[in-house]
């Protein structure tokens, strides 16, 4: 029993290594000085620094994180929140009126399946005609676009397991649909909100190429500022500094994620009905 | 509260017909019940009156006022769910007072009759939980809250006691009974538990395949059931069917030798009902009919036997249970004529 268990707990080390070996990486890069980066590849750091952190955030005339972090803030909660308030209603009317069950529930699942450069050309278009281009709006709203199907699919399923008996009991209890919706559909869907919220603001921080592709100045996110780091000072990449610019804009995502976990799973339906 | 008036309504799902042309008035302050085996239309002729299903044709009139058109929260009526539907995210406070919210009623108004409710249904101490926290007959309880602390123009109920144990059942019955008398509302009350039915009805509702058998009180029903399908459906065990036909004035019973008058209009006799208590067990060769026990019962009080007439098929009979009758004794069987219900070959009762 005793020798089995430390080889098993051996087995999960060595895996856990492995695996988050690059995260591992970069975060032992990001503390070393540029010197030592060039001169020692071991995980070991000799004389830990905080000089790369500090280059970060520290506004030049060219750099400046704050601003990336507000921008990819800013467009993250569009392109989180902007699918919920559609995708909530939406759900609804698909599973309990039927609407758009047989034609656009399976076409906006399916948008996920395109590869969504296919859009960029015309969008780049009408994003310029309407003046969205380099905007966290304009960004924003893309990303809700992004998050749309898997709002729809989640929020879809949500609904469904609602008993339809709980939204006749509110009818007869004299509730229309506006009361319906926000006092018994609503609370009832909150995990799969939050999921929906967690899932898309993640996607959407992390999203790099329409935040390439859309934005110049004004509305560039985390994701493509950070690569304005990696050559710092001319010559070759400064691999000090990008690693910590990666540790600084993976953190906001990372603890959104700790922070909700608990609330992410879990069904809200248990004791409506006999089972 | 109100009277409600049902006039030739049916119901069809795709091309099942589910109601077939049901008209029915229930009186102001009735307690009406409505019975019948699994799948005969209760549920979905409950839900017609409720609004949650729309009607095929026909009208729904309640409190003189056509409601066939209008949707469950225009027609002012209260339903407690076969399945509970208690709102898993409230409390049971929260989910009580959820329909005096909607209305608009005052906080102070709304906590005293959510207060009222409980003490009627015993809830006090689970007020501040959750559904989920609940056994199953605090959650019927809280059901029944939910819907006793409004006054609708009336009450429905769909089996509301179908998950509680027997005990429990008794009391809420009885609980339902008071409700029904304090408030002097209009209640519709489905269920397939005889007793439940003939408790608490005022007048009962016998549906058979969307079709309504009979209505009537519970005394009418038993005592005078206007076919074989309520004569049999209502009475444990089942009404015996004797294979009866009338001939020159008499009753002539297959393997019978005694000679019964037959009352004026008994004419078409095809089928006679007769209950089990009605039927004396006697010596072997006093009876109407004689045969062998091939079924024995104790009751306690009283002892049920199953006897194979032969020519009468199987009829079963109450007897005192000191004689102590074992499977394999003869015995006689006797009734009286008045005791008889007659049948005509469809079925339907003759006078
Ligand atoms: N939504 C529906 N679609 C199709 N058929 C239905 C639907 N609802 C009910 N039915 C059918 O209508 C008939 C009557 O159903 P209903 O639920 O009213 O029966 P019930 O008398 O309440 O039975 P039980 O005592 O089992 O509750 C059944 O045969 C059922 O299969
Ligand atoms: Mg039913």
């Amino acid at each position: 029993m005793k020798p089995r268990l430390t080889l098993r707990w051996i087995v999960f080390a060595i895996a856990a290594f492995v695996m988050n070996f690059p995260v591992l990486a970069t975060l032992v890069t990001a503390f070393k000085s540029s010197g030592e980066v060039s001169r020692n590849p071991s995980l070991w750091i000799e004389a830990p620094t905080l000089e790369n952190f500090a280059t970060v955030l520290t506004i030049s005339d060219r750099l400046n994180v704050y601003h990336y972090l507000w921008n990819s803030l800013a467009a993250a909660l569009i392109g989180s929140v902007l699918p919920m308030i559609v995708a909530f209603p939406m759900a609804w009317a698909m599973v309990r009126r039927g609407y758009g069950r047989a034609i656009l529930f399976p076409l906006v699942v399916n948008l996920r399946a395109l590869p969504l450069i296919i859009f960029a050309i015309p969008l780049y278009m009408m994003y310029a005609t309407l003046g969205l281009l380099d905007t966290r709006l304009g960004l924003g709203l893309l990303l809700a676009i992004v998050n749309l199907p898997l709002a729809l699919m989640l929020l879809v399923n949500a609904v469904a397991e609602i008993p339809v008996e709980l939204e006749e009991a509110a009818h007869m209890d004299g509730a229309r649909l506006p009361r319906l919706l926000f006092k018994v559909v609503l609370p009832l869907c909150r995990p799969a909100l939050i999921t929906t919220f967690v899932f898309g603001f993640i996607t959407a921080w992390n999203e790099f190429l329409f935040g390439l592709m859309l934005t110049t100045r004004e509305a560039v996110p985390m994701t493509v500022g950070a690569s304005f780091f990696f050559a710092t000072s001319g010559g070759g990449v400064q691999w000090g500094t990008a690693s910590a610019v990666m540790v600084v804009a993976a953190l906001p995502p990372l603890l959104l994620g700790l922070i909700m976990y608990r609330r992410i799973t879990g069904s809200m339906v248990a004791g409506a009905v006999k089972g | 509260m109100a009277e409600i008036r049902i006039e030739n309504l049916n119901k069809s799902f795709g091309a099942v017909s589910v109601i077939k042309d049901v008209s029915l008035t229930i009186p102001d302050g009735d307690f009406c019940v409505f019975v019948g085996p699994s799948g005969c239309g209760k549920s979905t002729l409950l839900r017609l009156i409720a609004g949650l299903e729309s009607a095929t044709s026909g009208r729904i009139v309640i409190d003189g006022r056509d409601v066939t058109a209008l949707e469950p929260y225009d027609r002012h009526l209260s339903m407690v769910f076969q399945s509970y539907a208690l709102y898993p995210h409230m409390t049971v406070k929260e989910n009580i007072a959820f329909a005096l919210r909607t209305a608009k009623t005052p906080e102070a108004a709304i906590a005293e009759k959510v207060a009222k409710a409980a003490r009627i249904l015993r809830l006090e101490s689970y007020l501040d939980r959750k559904p989920g926290a609940l056994s199953g007959g605090q959650r019927q309880r809280v059901a029944i809250g939910r819907a006793i602390v409004r006054e609708p123009k009336a009450f429905l109920f769909d089996e509301p006691l179908s998950n509680l144990d027997a005990a429990l059942r008794a009391d809420t019955r009885v609980e339902i009974a008071s409700l029904h008398k304090s408030l002097a509302a209009t209640m519709i009350y489905v269920t397939h538990d005889q007793i439940e039915a003939m408790t608490l009805a005022d007048r009962i509702v016998v549906l058979n395949e969307g079709q309504i058998m009979q209505v009537g009180t519970p005394r009418e029903l038993y005592e005078r059931p206007a076919n074989v399908f309520v004569a049999q459906f209502l009475g444990s065990p089942k009404m015996n069917i004797l294979p009866a036909r009338a001939a020159e004035g008499m009753i002539v019973l297959p393997g019978s030798s005694s000679r019964l008058a037959a009352p004026a209009g008994w004419g078409g006799l095809v089928a006679a009902g007769l209950r089990a208590e009605d039927c004396t067990v006697t010596g072997p060769d006093n009876g109407v009919l004689s045969g062998i026990v091939v079924v024995s019962e104790y009751h306690g009080a009283a002892q049920q036997l199953l006897v194979d007439t032969d020519a009468c098929g199987r009829i079963s009979a109450f007897t005192t249970a000191d004689r102590d009758l074992r499977v394999g004794d003869r015995v006689g069987l006797d009734f009286a004529t008045e005791k008889l219900h007659p049948f005509d070959g469809g079925g339907v009762r003759l006078a």
